[in-house]
């Protein structure tokens, strides 16, 4: 117990805080990326909306760990070499948003029908119904969905370990094998991933709660 | 009609050139992205025929195939066993009683927010310090049964809460007991609202046992990874698995969209990320 | 490169279909470009196919020309006894190291110097090479013999103070120490002093990082969960250099061209131990074995069908056995 305060307890924060980093970038880009294929799986261009398809398919499909050394060994003979962080944020990003595209369509799909035909009656074209009549309303609608993406991504974040990202739980996993500290090293690392998850949820309901005044 | 079918008219001829135009763009972007990948691969020498030989003997497919059953060992007994424990964990959360409503409430809510590696690793080193030591299979089923426990008890319970609740009511005012409005009521339609959600959950399952190469059980990544040991052909051989594991995966998540389009009768679709994200 | 077009003419001759599919592959080598070639140089077993650096066919005659103990000193020892009444070994280890036991993917063999010293005692006790393979990881391995999962560890297995507080050590059997690999055109690390402020991969959970903790405190020590990746690391420039034991790293260089093996080997030597159940009678009887199979020549044979196939040189002296 004391070995762990005054020798690896540096070791665990950077492990924490490398985990905060990439699970926030990560489920950044996946919002970006992710929007912009639901965009594609909704357009009237077919081959978009296939390339959509064909693109959540395949990365709900795909277990990270592969992608991950596919990513970080496969991209270099391609002729881009990324850090090892930036390889796990774009693996966890790939996958991510397709979840994010399923999350804002099943949104998107929660808005009446009626009221995109309203929108087009008025003379809305795509787009116009996109921004005015159902984002503002799909967004509530999607808040819950994309906090499990974001816990989704956090829980993923562990594989990064994979390539040697020190994560929380590589870090864990290290200081195990150094010196036996029984489980208190593991309980303290599910604590922080319970703790971030939760502080999600609760931001999540509260969102959901002031849109919810707003409409 | 859904609402992201009534986004856009037929389109005019007008329209229909643009379409055209856009579709014609997007093909060659798409296209020309795809060929210079090829290409660089093929100028690293990454495409070269010996570097992908072993996926075309016998021998060293059997030997993966065996990685394949393994997976879907682990992959359906943890189904077995997290599907019942799912179930209980959400009547329990759903239950009136306070004590064992928390404690459902709180274990679900832990195991669904905590990694699945970090439970792995407890199984592979955490555990046998105190002597609690099961066999590897058992190091990687019982932590995939512990979290996915906790998300198919929230499947189940988005699923109770689906029906409307004058479904129970008819049943406690004919003078049914909790008990038997739950059996004989609730449940029976609740399960047939989620048995999609149910299907298409085990894609993650399928995917969480990829973790198996962190307790050296054979299932298909540990093969692979003992492939690459042996042929030194990493790239090859992780984008074959990854193959695999999207085949196999779409397979199943089309057997659950047949599922529900049998089961649709008043059943609201719980969306995949309705529950939890699989990401893993 | 005689040696590639001897390699694929014998398995062309020997072994039908499969060989005719791994000559290619052992021609394609010869021209691959510029990248890793995939087969070993020095390979020139009949019976091995693949990856496999090891002279099979000079490993199952070491097997075949193992001692076997009498049934009387058998049937003495509680240990033994209760392994010949099994009618296999349950040996504790790893199918992925590739000069100490690697599994033969098509054939599902494990062979390498750990898997021909367990198949060794295995045929001393029981009459036959019959082991049966169960996984271990770094972590597992004291856990397994405590809980009897496992007869007997060969896994590379260090002996250290700590892990023999958990079990006993039989032997040592095999003793190596760690060097440095880096890209073929790296010319600024010769030696340790040279990996201060330069990326270097080594194994998690491996004794690498301790190590790099103390001889090479200033490098940046970055971790991957196995050999193929730190490799690849190293060949795409991921890292300036790659640190772990001589062994694997000797393998490693043999295999691919784009790498070598730079300086002095360092380090303490590390001491392999065969990995025994606290306080039984096996290590008294593991301990007479092995100092049979070091007298009759088999440590030898088995050295230079496997390990020596890369290192080139006469087998070592092995380790004094502990008392």
């Amino acid at each position: 117990m004391d070995q762990l305060f005054t020798t690896y307890l540096g070791d665990l924060l950077a492990g924490l805080w490398m985990t905060v980093r990439l699970t926030a970038v990560a489920f950044a880009g996946s919002l970006v990326l992710g929007t912009v294929v639901a965009a594609f799986r909704v357009s009237p261009v077919a081959p978009l909306r296939a390339l959509g398809r064909f693109y959540v398919e395949l990365f709900v499909n795909i277990p990270l760990i592969s992608l991950l050394v596919v990513v970080t060994f496969g991209l270099p003979d391609v002729g881009v070499t990324f850090d090892l962080f930036t390889c796990a944020a774009i693996s966890m990003v790939l996958l991510g948003a397709a979840f994010t595209c399923e999350a804002i369509r099943s949104g998107v799909n929660a808005v009446p029908v009626g009221q995109v035909e309203a929108g087009r009656a008025v003379g809305l074209d795509f787009f116009g119904v996109l921004r005015h009549v159902l984002f503002p309303q799909a967004f509530r609608s999607v808040v819950q969905p994309i906090v499990n993406v974001f816990i989704g991504i956090l829980l993923s974040s562990s594989l990064a370990g994979v390539i040697g990202v020190k994560d929380l739980t590589l870090q864990v996993s290290e200081i195990n094998n150094k010196a036996a500290l029984g489980l208190t090293t593991y309980l303290l690392a599910a604590f922080a991933y319970i703790v971030i998850a939760l502080l999600a949820g609760g931001l999540g309901s509260r969102l959901e709660q002031r849109l919810k005044v707003l409409r | 009609m859904s609402t992201q079918d009534s986004l856009f008219d037929v389109a005019g001829p007008r329209a229909r050139r643009r379409i055209r135009i856009a579709t014609l763009v997007s093909l060659l972007v798409i296209a020309a992205v795809a060929a210079l990948v090829v290409l660089r691969f093929a100028q690293a020498g990454q495409l070269a025929a010996d570097r992908w030989a072993e996926f075309t003997q016998g021998p060293y497919l059997l030997f993966l195939l065996a990685g394949l059953g393994n997976t879907a060992v682990a992959a359906a007994a943890s189904a077995v066993l997290a599907l019942p424990l799912g179930l209980l964990l959400a009547l329990g959360r759903l239950s009136k009683g306070g004590i064992l409503r928390r404690v459902c409430t709180v274990w679900i809510e832990c195991f669904r927010s905590v990694p699945l590696l970090l439970v792995v690793y407890i199984f592979v080193s955490g555990l046998p310090q105190y002597g609690i030591n099961p066999d590897i299979f058992w190091k990687l089923v019982i932590p995939i049964t512990l979290c996915s426990s906790a998300v198919m008890a929230e499947i189940f319970r988005a699923g109770i809460t689906a029906l409307p609740s004058g479904q129970a009511e008819a049943g406690l005012s004919i003078g049914l007991s909790g008990g038997q409005v739950t059996r004989a009521i609730v449940l029976p339609q609740a399960i047939r609202i989620v048995v999609p959600s149910m299907v298409a959950q085990l894609v993650v399952l399928v995917k969480d046992t990829t973790l198996g190469y962190a307790v050296s059980y054979p299932e298909l990544m540990k093969t692979s990874n003992n492939l690459t040991a042996y042929t030194n052909h990493l790239i090859q051989t992780y984008l074959i698995i990854a193959a695999v594991y999207v085949v196999t995966n779409v397979l199943i998540s089309h057997f659950a969209r047949w599922l529900e389009s049998r089961f649709s009768g008043r059943s609201a679709r719980l969306g995949r990320s309705a529950v939890g994200a699989g990401i893993g | 490169m005689s040696g590639y077009e001897r390699f694929s003419k014998q398995l062309l001759s020997r072994r039908g279909m499969l060989a005719l599919g791994l000559g290619a592959v052992g021609a394609g080598a010869l021209a691959a470009c510029g990248g890793s070639p995939s087969l070993p140089a020095g390979a020139s077993g009949s019976a091995s196919a693949g990856g496999s650096v090891i002279d099979q066919a000079a490993f199952d005659a070491v097997l075949a020309k193992g001692a076997v103990a009498s049934d009387a000193l058998v049937q003495a020892n509680a240990w033994a006894k209760a392994i010949k009444a099994k009618g296999e070994l349950v040996r504790g280890g790893t199918d992925t190291s590739t000069l100490f036991s690697l599994r033969d993917p098509a054939t599902g063999k494990v062979s390498g110097f750990d898997a021909g010293m367990s198949q060794l005692l295995a045929k001393y006790i029981i009459g036959q090479p019959k082991e049966k393979l169960t996984q271990v990881t770094v972590d597992t391995r004291e856990t397994l013999l405590q809980n009897n999962s496992v007869d007997v560890i060969f896994a590379t297995y260090s002996i250290t103070p700590k892990r023999a507080e958990k079990v006993d050590f039989g032997g040592p059997y095999y003793e190596s120490k760690s060097a440095i690999l880096v890209k073929a055109d790296n010319t600024s690390i010769n030696s340790v002093a040279d990996l201060a402020g330069k990326n270097v991969a080594t194994q998690s959970a491996s004794t690498g990082v301790t190590l790099l903790e103390q001889v090479a405190p200033k490098a940046n020590v970055q971790t991957f969960d196995d050999n193929p990746k730190c490799l690849a690391a190293v060949q795409q420039g991921r890292v300036d250099a790659y640190v772990i034991d001589q062994s694997i790293l000797l393998s490693d260089a043999a295999k691919n061209k784009d790498v070598k093996i730079v300086g002095d080997t360092f380090g303490s030597s590390d001491k392999y131990g065969i990995g025994l159940h606290k306080g039984s009678d096996a290590l008294a009887f593991v301990n007479a074995w092995l100092k049979i199979v070091e007298q009759d020549g088999s440590w030898d044979a088995l050295w230079k069908a496997t390990v020596g196939q890369v290192l080139k040189t006469q087998p070592p002296k092995p380790p004094a056995i502990n008392a």
